[in-house]
């Protein structure tokens, strides 16, 4: 198990740390905030490899953190002789029996900290001292990554040449590559390491006498004729016999087939759903950790429910699971507490939800809570035409949608209030919550959030009680009954109020669109002004 | 408590018990197996795959080798934090006044060998049991040949490690120690050289190890044998040789030799002849090897130009101090059937002349 991560000069990361949890990680941030970095540094780390490939391979100057190398290329230009910016990625791991020959202290930890763990570090090739200063004369951003060398590694430093068989990694991406052998570089991974050695060996041996058969019988006769027509140089008799060659082994013959179709003629959404059952097999040998990317991708609501209750049930105790995703459906499925949320380089944990707070989400998976996890500032409202109406307030008082200030509006939608509010203070966002007053004193709707709010960060705004219990009685209290006729479009003859409480979408979206604004009750003008801040 | 030392004579096949005792291991058990000198390594990865064939689980590596990849290299900074060994200086030395990390490593970073036993002995404690719960973890029994080749501070690596989890097995003929891995060390004199013997006493006394003596020679002549016990005094204790030779030639034991009869003596029997180092015996031109350099051979015949202290043991019956009396013993113990060394005067040794 991966207790830290700690990431040095890896792409979007120049300082990176993460501790992640003991069984789930759910990696979420927005678009190129670095979820699928991490997934792909954590892997390089394990593997030694990157897509398939060798890191030494896949090494290009875009490996390198722009910031340290911009940093890096001024100081060249101002001769001041800068060393050379590396990359490391550790990995922590628990201090167990099994990983003991990986243990030691040559690590990044201050003060010295001796655990099992290994480091990849991508860093200068002292052989090339000479050239790495001919080339800084002249810097460019894009670093001479042949002057570099590949240095992977236990914290007992010793070089790992091979990846060690307790890190049995399993990853699962959503872009299935259709190579010629229908299998890719991580199902290969994925289905090896499925299979007990005694096992692999035995399909071994049987392919082998497979092939041999084929010579002896199909083919014989085809050798037959063959040497009574031809003649190779020097009169050598030609023959066809199966390769026995370990090119050919049966790992190129054999895949998984489901329903009777070979796995590379099956969808991507099935492709990935096989992958994932078979990297989570439950034996002793299978894979200690589990990488998954967006496996919202090429699936169908239904075959995602499907999908994520497997991940669910076979979820071992000693495999630790790494997914990085874009669809709450996933995260409010798999569990909130789970999260990781990545930005910017950094990551940040949620702290401590209750545990039935997390069974509440799973329960109503549909609830968008990544638009929470993803804003920076969240307006919880009641229903759509708060949200509506807020809005309109908002770009009233500010001329711009509180969205390009980076701040969500969200209707809770009969979501309790205490359970949003408690997700919002663990991933520590500044919020809003908007409440109608239901004819109930302020402090006793304030009573059971007192909890999660925090002055200045997580207030509450209820309606005034005298100003009536919901939206539509606060709006004709705050407005003249004249100017909201006109910007409702309502006559005398129709009962303002009755009307309002009939058509609420209609109302709010009448007040949305209309030329002039309304004046806003206090407590939505508050609750505008409390965000922005 | 299953830590025992076999301590043994010349020729008693001490490396075949390693590899016996290591291949009867069962497959789940995680072997090490440790040695002084390099040609002693590769013997044994040889003995071991003719014996043993593949086996994962056993590994044979140099006790610097073992030093370096478990103790300084893993956890070198809890000592110097932030440091990395960077390489092994086999032949450097600190100044005598060193401190620190200039002690241990040279300007490079890499560990001077000689300062390697006492870094890794330090760490032990400075890593706060990291290290031998590692170690502990990744072997179930380690297996030390030539023990008597270990010196000053890896006599204290060996005590944790005789108090730690993994059954250790030792051998080593202590009469023949005639290596050290630091000779300069001044730290467990009491110990240096033969005196290890007195070590194993004292940690049997503890009940931490069990010595089990085996004086049996299938190499040496009973008389070479004979001989040879009474290179060492008795408050050593050294237990009497065994022979299980009972080949005869008809010019078997040991003999003294006049100078006058040296020429004919070397071309009738064609012994190995054997010398302290190049500065002694240089008033003969004979094909002479040097004493340490002699170890682990098995010969027919030797003939031995003496020191002036073996003659003095000869005649006055004067005992040699510890080293150099190692290095007569593994003279001696080279033959299988005859000795002879150089001296004209006999004194009162009773052995008898060869004469044409």
């Amino acid at each position: 198990m991966i207790t830290k991560i700690k990431i040095h000069g890896y792409r979007i990361y120049r300082d990176f740390t993460l501790e992640p949890n003991r069984k789930l990680n759910l990696i979420a941030g927005a678009n190129e905030s670095g979820k699928s970095t991490l997934i792909e540094a954590i892997a390089l780390a394990l593997t030694g490899r990157i897509n398939g490939r060798s890191a030494s391979e896949e090494l290009n100057p875009y490996w390198f953190n722009t910031e340290l190398v911009s940093t890096f290329v001024d100081k060249c230009a101002a001769n001041q002789h800068p060393t050379w910016p590396e990359i490391r990625i550790e990995l922590f791991l628990e201090n167990r029996y099994e990983l003991q020959q990986l243990c030691g202290a040559i690590n990044s930890d201050i003060p010295t900290n001796a655990c099992p763990g290994i480091s990849m570090g991508i860093l200068p090739d002292p052989d090339y001292a000479t050239e790495r200063e001919e080339w800084a004369k002249d810097a460019s951003p894009l670093l001479p990554v042949e002057y570099y060398k590949v240095d992977w590694r236990s914290f007992a430093d010793q070089v790992i040449t091979n990846r060690p068989r307790q890190l049995a990694t399993a990853i699962i991406d959503s872009r299935t590559v259709r190579s010629s052998s229908g299998v890719d570089y991580h199902l290969r991974h994925i289905l090896d390491d499925g299979l007990m050695p005694a096992e692999r060996a035995a399909i071994s041996v049987a392919y082998r006498k497979v092939k041999a058969q084929m010579s002896e019988s199909a083919l014989k006769t085809v050798n037959e004729r063959i040497s009574k027509e031809n003649a190779s140089l020097h009169n050598q008799p030609i023959a066809l016999a199966m390769d026995q060659s370990t090119r050919t082994s049966w790992e190129g013959a054999v895949t998984p087939h489901v329903s009777s179709v070979p796995f590379s003629m099956s969808g991507q959404g099935q492709q990935a759903a096989i992958k994932i059952s078979l990297a989570m097999s439950r034996h002793s040998e299978s894979a200690a950790f589990v990488m998954i990317e967006e496996p919202e991708n090429h699936l169908t609501h239904t075959s995602l429910t499907i999908l994520l209750s497997r991940v669910e049930s076979l979820a071992g105790e000693k495999q630790q699971l790494f997914i990085a995703t874009h669809s709450s459906f996933v995260i409010n499925r798999l569990g909130l507490d789970g999260l990781h949320l990545v930005g910017s380089g950094a990551s940040r944990p949620l702290s401590t939800l209750e545990p039935d707070t997390v069974s509440y989400f799973q329960k109503l998976p549909g609830y968008d809570t990544l638009r929470m996890v993803l804003a920076d500032k969240v307006v919880l409202v009641e229903g759509p035409s708060d949200e509506i109406v807020f809005e309109r307030i908002f770009r009233d008082r500010y001329g711009k949608r509180p969205m390009e200030l980076g701040i969500d509006v969200l209707s809770i939608r009969g979501i309790s209030f205490a359970r949003c509010l408690e997700l919002c203070s663990a991933l520590d966002k500044t919020v809003a919550a908007v409440r109608d007053n239901d004819g109930v004193p302020h402090g006793v709707l304030r009573e059971p959030l007192k909890k999660w709010l925090a002055l200045g960060k997580r207030e509450l705004f209820i309606g005034a009680v005298e100003g009536g219990q919901t939206l539509e009685p606060q709006l004709i209290h705050a407005n003249d009954e004249t100017k909201l006729r006109t910007i409702l479009g309502v006559t005398d003859k129709a009962d303002l109020s009755k009307w309002m409480s009939r058509e609420k979408t209609e109302t709010a979206l009448r007040i949305a669109q209309a030329g002039p604004g309304i004046t806003p009750p206090k407590y939505l003008l508050d609750a505008a002004e409390f965000i922005h801040g | 408590m299953a830590n025992s030392v076999m301590l043994a004579v010349a020729g008693s096949r001490k490396t075949q018990g390693i590899i016996e005792q290591c291949s009867s291991l069962p497959p789940d058990r995680r072997a090490l197996v440790l040695t002084y000198t390099q040609t002693n390594q590769a013997e044994l990865r040889d003995r071991f795959a003719k014996y043993a064939g593949e086996h994962a689980r056993v590994s044979i590596i140099g006790w610097f080798a073992f030093l370096l990849r478990d103790f300084a290299r893993p956890f070198l900074p809890f000592k110097f934090p932030g440091e990395r060994v960077m390489g092994f200086n086999f032949e450097g030395r600190p100044y005598r006044m060193a401190k620190g990390r200039s002690r241990f490593l040279d300007s490079d970073g890499a560990v001077y060998a000689c300062e390697l036993g006492r870094l890794a002995h330090e760490l032990i404690d400075a890593s706060q049991g990291a290290l031998m719960h590692r170690i502990e973890c990744i072997y179930d029994e380690i297996f030390i040949d030539e023990i008597q080749d270990l010196s000053s501070h890896d006599w204290e690596i060996l005590d944790d490690l005789l108090d730690s989890a993994i059954d250790i097995y030792m051998v080593g003929d202590i009469r023949q120690a005639v290596l050290s891995t630091n000779p300069r060390s001044r730290k467990n004199k009491r110990y240096a050289y033969a005196d290890a013997v007195h070590w194993f006493r004292e940690r049997e006394k503890q009940g931490k190890l069990k010595i089990i003596e085996n004086f049996e020679t299938w190499r040496c002549h009973p008389k070479i044998a004979e001989f040879s016990d009474q290179i060492f005094d008795s408050s050593w204790s050294f237990p009497k040789t065994k022979s299980a030779n009972r080949t005869v030639t008809g010019h078997d034991g040991v003999f003294l030799l006049r100078r006058a009869h040296v020429d004919e003596y070397v071309a009738r029997f064609d012994p190995q002849c054997l010398r302290d180092s190049a500065n002694s015996a240089k008033d003969f031109d004979l094909d002479f090897l040097n004493f340490r350099l002699a170890k682990g051979m098995t010969c027919e015949r030797v003939l031995i130009a003496p020191t002036s202290g073996i003659k003095k043991f000869l005649q006055d019956s004067v005992y040699l101090t510890p080293v150099p009396a190692s290095k007569f013993y593994v003279a001696v113990t080279r033959a299988a059937q005859s000795v002879a060394i150089i001296i004209d005067e006999p004194g009162n040794s009773p052995l008898p002349y060869w004469i044409p």
